[in-house]
């Protein structure tokens, strides 16, 4: 019974984390048509190959009549007939007989091939690269003459065949599998390790305020009192609202000219010009943080709260009765004893703020000159403002990592824990 | 720690309290006042009162298909997650299934996964599919957040269901699916609604996703769409205060009617009885 549900988590998680990583090994961008495919093996397109080299044969003997002198009449020649020899090995490959005839036969009819594995062959990379490499100095070639040449008729023709060269060229599509060095780049990317620390500092010391507020709140309320109602209404509605809501109020807020919070915050000095908040750097780290910590902190304090109330009174009224004080209570009594559901409410709060996207994206869009931003919003931007998917997904996998290392070291504290209650 | 309620304790209250929803009110406040007065004026109340920001709100952009939009889709998700989530919870609480602690550890991991590493393989699978810009091309991917979030939490509260209503349904010949549902359903129905509710919410508030795949106008969902009111020139201020007011409305309304359950939902996965 478990079965259905556990196949759909791995199959919506687990699968597309093993993708983006498979990703990442690729030079692949939806923006190049060369490389919107991940090939781990040289491929040919075989709908423009075929397209192409229909034409190929004629032009290249149209040309070599059109020669001015036999030199260069021989030159084109030597080109057609090493293009045929490249060609009857293309078709000697395993199948690609069969495949290319399917393909020439839907071209001769104009119909377009929306099926990749009709559409895309694997072939010999050996084949490939002295293809590609034969193909660009011929391309070269034909340049040379078309330029050389007195005869204007002749000039455009070789022109004109040197671009389908290049068409050709690049139907014929190398291996954009290039292992570990998006990696390598990134490890040497300053703005990457800027996002990393941006979203460190983030994480730290939203998490940490919001866990010392959190307490006191939650210390100071846990007790009987009238319109319990009204305080936890008013604590759950910015737990409840969207963050990017939260993120459009906070914008007004912070507003250089408009701003409340701003406008205080300069009257009260805390800074000296009501433009700080979102113009500077950390004017817009502080900005983010606390527009955070508005939003979690009531959660903590209600998750905190939770966790005092299964403490015992009797415990308390015990130290009393042994002399100890408010504060030592408090240490010895409160900490221990909320110890797990410290550990627990920071375990989450921890990789909630570690992954912020919202918050950040809405408020700063990441600046002033990319000091406020995380390393999820940099891995959004390379995936779709660049539709660049493989160096994104680098980024992507960077992010993985880091949560899986945060989620490890928590489990490490809290141990079994976690567990106990949900299974037997 | 019944401590009495001193008043002082109440004038810390009220002072938290109005910290906690400044915000709401002055944006509130804001949306109430002339265009005029919105800039360079940092009074609190308005001489003027009007309504000219709402009816902008709701005429310059398609507010209320935003919410539609959002409603949909947060309330299909809502329904699948919990349909597979609560078989699943029962399961894992009830019968005896090995590695029950890996199962659990990979869907607690899988509820903390970061989206923005799934996106990409998820963005070109909806693409696949041609159901970018609809509302399955959302509730697929809201899947990933709020399945692993719904049995985390359905199987705290099934765990308080007392064992020997089962057993002795068993005795009475009933099959572990009939215990389920004639025994276990009823008595957890109101585990499930909770965990309804909260899925609900995170569904309602997801943007990545929302920002990714459904990029058209017409498609967006509350929290796209009211980041989208700022353009590259000016941000109507006013506009953007009488949306949020207007969004904020039935989030206050679900809180103040279910508040007691959401925090019951909100503190059992993490707490221990």
């Amino acid at each position: 019974m478990v079965a259905p549900a556990l196949i759909l988590v791995i199959l919506v998680t687990l699968w597309p984390v093993a993708q983006s990583f498979y990703n990442s090994l690729f030079d692949y961008r939806l923006t190049d048509p060369s490389r919107s495919e991940r090939f781990t093996q040289s491929n040919i397109d075989l709908e423009r190959y075929a397209t192409e080299y229909f034409y190929i044969s004629r032009d290249l003997e149209d040309l070599s009549a059109q020669a001015p002198d036999d030199e260069t009449a021989q030159a084109v020649n030597d080109i057609q007939t090493e293009i045929e020899a490249f060609h009857s090995e293309l078709i000697e490959m395993d199948g690609l007989e069969e495949q290319y005839g399917e393909v020439d036969e839907m071209i001769a009819s104009f119909t377009a091939i929306s099926d990749r594995d009709l559409k895309y062959a694997e072939v010999d990379n050996d084949w490939a690269e002295g293809y590609k490499d034969f193909l660009a100095a011929s391309n070269e070639e034909l340049i040379a003459l078309s330029e050389g040449a007195p005869e204007e008729d002749f000039s455009t023709t070789a022109g004109n065949v040197a671009g389908t060269l290049d068409t050709i060229n690049s139907a014929v599509i190398e291996s954009n599998f290039i292992g570990l060095s998006n990696y390598s780049r990134y490890l040497q990317d300053a703005r990457m390790w800027q996002s990393l620390l941006n979203t460190f500092i983030f994480t730290i010391a939203s998490v940490a305020v919001e866990l010392v507020l959190g307490l006191a709140i939650a210390i100071l309320i846990n007790r009987v009192f009238i319109g319990r109602g009204v305080v936890r209404a008013s604590v759950l509605i910015p737990w409840a609202i969207p963050t990017a809501v939260a993120a459009m109020m906070w914008g007004f807020l912070y507003d250089g000219q408009t701003g409340i919070v701003a406008h205080y915050f300069e009257q009260f000095g805390l800074i000296n010009d009501a433009s700080v908040l979102l113009s500077t750097a950390n004017g817009g780290m502080f900005s983010v943080i606390f527009a955070d910590v508005w939003k979690t902190t009531p959660y903590m304090a209600l998750l905190l709260l939770a966790g005092l109330q299964t403490i015992p009174g009797s415990l308390y009224e015990a130290a009393e009765v042994d002399g100890a004080g408010k504060w030592q209570q408090f240490w010895k009594v409160t900490l221990p004893l909320l110890k797990s559901a410290i550990l627990v409410a920071l375990l989450f709060r921890t990789l909630d703020a570690f992954r912020v996207f919202d918050l950040i994206y809405v408020l700063t869009g990441g600046g002033p000159a990319n000091s406020t931003e995380s390393i999820s919003i940099y891995a959004y931007i390379t995936l779709f403002s660049q539709q660049n998917f493989g160096a994104g997904s680098v980024l992507s996998v960077i992010v993985f990592l880091c949560v899986a290392l945060i989620s490890t070291l928590f489990i490490k504290f809290i141990g079994s824990d976690l567990f106990e209650g949900r299974s037997r | 720690m019944n401590k009495r309620a001193g008043i002082g304790f109440y004038i810390f209250l009220v002072v938290f309290v109005f910290f906690v929803m400044f915000p709401f009110i002055w944006v509130f406040l804001t949306s109430i006042k002339p265009q005029g007065e919105i800039f360079n004026n940092f009074n609190w109340f308005t001489a003027n009162p009007t309504l000219d920001s709402y009816v902008n709100a709701v005429e310059r952009r398609p507010l209320f298909r935003y919410m539609l939009n959002s409603f949909v889709v947060s309330t299909l998700t809502t329904i699948i997650a919990i349909g597979f989530a609560s078989i699943a919870a029962y399961a894992l609480t009830r019968l005896p299934i090995k590695f029950k602690g890996l199962i659990l550890g990979i869907i607690l991991a899988a509820s903390m996964f970061p989206q923005i590493a799934i996106i990409s393989p998820i963005y070109n699978f909806v693409s696949d599919m041609g159901l970018r810009n609809s509302y399955m091309g959302l509730v697929i991917p809201y899947i990933t957040i709020s399945l692993p979030l719904s049995i985390w939490i359905l199987a705290t509260f099934f765990k308080k269901i007392p064992w020997e209503l089962e057993e002795s349904a068993k005795l009475d010949g009933a099959t572990p699916f009939q215990t389920f549902r004639k025994i276990i359903f009823p008595l957890a129905a109101p585990g499930v609604f909770t965990t309804g509710i909260l899925v609900f919410i995170a569904a309602w508030n997801e943007y990545l996703f929302a920002l990714t795949i459904n990029t058209a106008d017409k498609w967006r969902t509350v929290p796209v769409g009211i980041s989208f009111y700022q353009s590259q020139f000016t941000i109507p201020w006013g506009d953007i205060s009488a949306a949020t007011v207007i969004v904020t409305i039935p989030i206050v309304i679900l809180v103040l009617i279910f508040q007691r359950r959401i925090v019951a939902g909100l503190t059992s996965g993490s707490v221990k009885e």
